[in-house]
């Protein structure tokens, strides 16, 4: 690929963080994408565009998951179009509908782009990250002529108890879900372009709230954008103790989706077991890092503070056996299995298609984790950070209940390895200068990547965000068409345990 | 509005929240042990909505002092409201503010609807008083379910002087 590629740079100085950055002529650029997606273990991980030098700059970045290293591809864009990337990967086509309405520039060819989070009814001076497009993308709507008997059920965006707010609406002829489309734009708060022009000690506030359920993941993933441009060697204390509230907030986002399932399926034991096991970690993750989310653990150059590693030994084995415990009886519980069984099925092909990412991927057979295929921070290179990953075949609920359970104990021993080995409080100055880089994290929904480009002043000319919620969201249309019904949604819902807050941003 | 009260803050409380046993009393009394929350999300990152969740779990289990959560607007007589009043949630709140029977309070959950993470701009409101009266505000990010019950409770008092002020349709004619 070097040859279409002007220019190629390496970036970050540690054996794991490898990023390729080539840059691609408007001839060239299809060649490179078509020979990239055809690499073995290679997937989109995002495609995003940026304002550079009065024109529009698009990012291409692919995971070479197999050989351990992104490769970001540049592409300056002149005119209102580009020639479709979507047709080459499927998996770009989210990203060229978000592209057009935030820069107002299009795939080309009569293809519909969607609209994703600009409401409806924004004004034209809605905030952008570049101009508007001459015409709003159209309203996602499933096609309603199924053998002419179906019609749509709205549900959202108020929902249930505490949810957060979601349109769905259900298409279906009184039973099974024949299709399903979702509006998200609800919960849309322009953080990417927000985050513009903020220093970036500023810009951590507002990452880490972007999408609460994974504030260390994206936290972590922005900061190592930060740093890589610094040059900045986060120390191996606070590189650990970054790990610990990592797998922290793995562990009770688990507990949470499975408290999630249980109460999806009906089972007020099992959920009320599970709530009791989620309440224990939330409380561990307030006695070792003093918040129960853990937000104001990451900052620039390391951690705010170091874990209270006394209270981790003491109370992790208890609020795990809990978990353990409501995993094992919900086991023997038929009634409960039953329902999860062949329930949502994603196969590997689609989660290859649409280049999903976390236990949505491992369930469905694609065993990809990036703290064992990208290795940053502690993991790939002390000892007590080398993980396990679970990966299971059959692509349903229950394997991804499966993938979440085995998880939650891969955490359990890495953290108290990690106790062992010591985790600190520790941290470096990063000196905000010009320049970009990439970091990325594995949060409990899957990879979570962060692009960054600083001017001068250390100033955030352009971040992006890319929670795994935002990837993985794209996969929920399939699963839920997987002849399934009504009460089946929720269950579904339960097993991606995604965040509405991470694809909105 | 001005007279919103906060909940729970780093300094003294300005609504004493008085007996939890008082307090409920005059919950029982009032609405025999059935009082009816709905919760609206406008723009929160999930934590907050967490946090509420929670309130169910056996550590904290709000059922057993008469408070339940209800799907459906007609049915409540209490608002939680997380995130920072997101403009594209306009119609959704109102509708579901307006359906809500008299008498009702508003309650803010956390620092979003407070103005204390996004200022007001062409996205958000930024301050849910802006769209909304709010009776009761809970600071805090996300405010424990702790905090959340307290300030559920002091709900429970601004119900009261509600039902107080009500009028019978027959007074009026």
């Amino acid at each position: 690929m070097s040859e279409a590629g002007a220019r190629t740079s390496r970036r970050g100085t540690t054996p794991g963080q490898a990023v390729r950055v080539m840059r691609a002529g408007p001839a060239a650029v299809v060649d490179v994408v078509r020979a990239l997606a055809g690499v073995p273990g290679a997937r989109l991980a995002d495609l995003f565009g940026a304002i550079e030098d009065g024109g529009l700059l698009l990012r291409i970045v692919y995971a070479l998951d197999r050989d351990g290293e992104y490769v970001v591809v540049e592409w300056p864009l002149k005119g209102r179009e580009y020639p479709p990337l979507s047709d080459i990967d499927p998996a770009a086509f989210v990203e060229e509908c978000e592209i057009y309405e935030q820069f107002g520039v299009r795939p080309s060819g009569p293809r519909l782009l969607n609209r994703l989070v600009v409401p409806p009814h924004a004004a034209h001076d809605f905030p952008r990250l570049g101009t508007p497009p001459p015409r709003e993308g159209r309203e996602p709507h499933a096609p309603h002529y199924v053998s002419g008997e179906a019609f749509e059920f709205p549900f959202g965006p108020v929902r249930g108890v505490a949810l957060e707010s979601l349109y769905m609406g259900l298409v279906t002829s009184g039973e099974e879900v024949i299709d399903i489309f979702l509006l998200q734009w609800h919960k849309h708060r322009a953080i990417e372009r927000r985050l513009q022009g903020l220093p970036l000690e500023k810009a951590l506030f507002i990452v880490e709230r972007a999408e609460g359920l994974s504030a260390v993941a994206n936290a972590w993933a922005f900061c190592q954008a930060a740093e890589t441009i610094a040059g900045t060697t986060v120390p191996e204390a606070a590189q650990a103790a970054r790990a610990v509230a990592l797998e922290l907030e793995r562990l009770y986002n688990h507990a949470a989706a499975l408290a999630a399932l249980c109460q999806a399926t009906g089972l007020s034991v099992g959920q009320a077991q599970a709530e009791a096991a989620l309440e224990q970690f939330l409380r561990l993750n307030l006695a070792c890092f003093g918040h129960r989310y853990l937000f104001g653990v990451i900052t620039l150059g390391g951690v705010s503070r170091g874990p209270d590693l006394q209270a981790l030994l003491h109370l992790l084995p208890p609020a795990h056996d809990e978990l353990h415990r409501v995993t094992a009886a919900l086991w023997s519980t038929n009634s409960f299995m039953d329902r999860l069984e062949a329930c949502g099925v994603l196969s590997l092909e689609q989660v290859e298609r649409l280049a999903l990412v976390g236990p949505v991927a491992r369930a469905s057979g694609r065993g990809s984790d990036t703290r064992t295929d990208h290795p940053y921070g502690p993991y790939g290179v002390i000892r007590a950070a080398d993980v396990n990953v679970a990966v299971e075949e059959r692509g349903d609920v229950l394997a991804r209940m499966k993938v979440m359970a085995a998880e939650a104990e891969e955490s359990r021993r890495l953290l108290m390895r990690l106790a062992e080995a010591g985790a600190g409080e520790a941290v470096t100055e990063v000196r905000g200068q010009a320049g970009a880089a990439l970091g990325w994290c594995e949060s409990p929904r899957g990879e979570s990547l962060a692009w960054l480009s600083l001017d001068d002043a250390g100033r955030i000319e352009r971040a992006r965000l890319r929670p795994g919620s935002f990837r993985n969201w794209r996969a929920f249309d399939d699963a839920a068409r997987s002849r399934n019904v009504f009460t089946d949604i929720p269950i579904i819902e339960a097993s991606f345990w995604l965040t509405v807050a991470g694809f909105a941003r | 509005m001005s007279d919103a009260s906060l909940a729970v803050g780093s300094g003294p409380a300005t609504d004493d929240v008085g007996s939890v046993a008082e307090r409920l009393g005059a919950a029982r009394a009032l609405f025999g042990r059935s009082l009816h929350i709905r919760t609206v999300d406008t723009g929160s990152c999930a934590v907050c909505e967490s946090e509420i969740r929670l309130l169910l779990a056996p550590h904290y289990d709000l059922q057993r002092l008469g408070f339940f959560f209800t799907p459906s607007p007609r049915h409540a007589d209490l608002l939680l409201v997380t995130g920072p009043a997101v403009r594209a949630m306009d119609v959704a709140l109102a509708k579901t503010y307006t359906a809500m029977p008299q008498p009702k309070v508003v309650v803010a959950v956390g620092a979003c609807p407070l103005g204390g993470i996004y200022a007001e701009d062409e996205v958000v409101h930024g301050r849910l008083e802006n769209v909304l009266p709010v009776d009761v505000s809970i600071p805090g990010c996300p405010p424990s379910p702790l905090a959340l019950l307290q300030g559920l409770l002091v709900a429970v008092g601004r119900l009261t002087e509600k039902v107080g002020r009500l009028g019978f349709a027959a007074d009026l004619t």
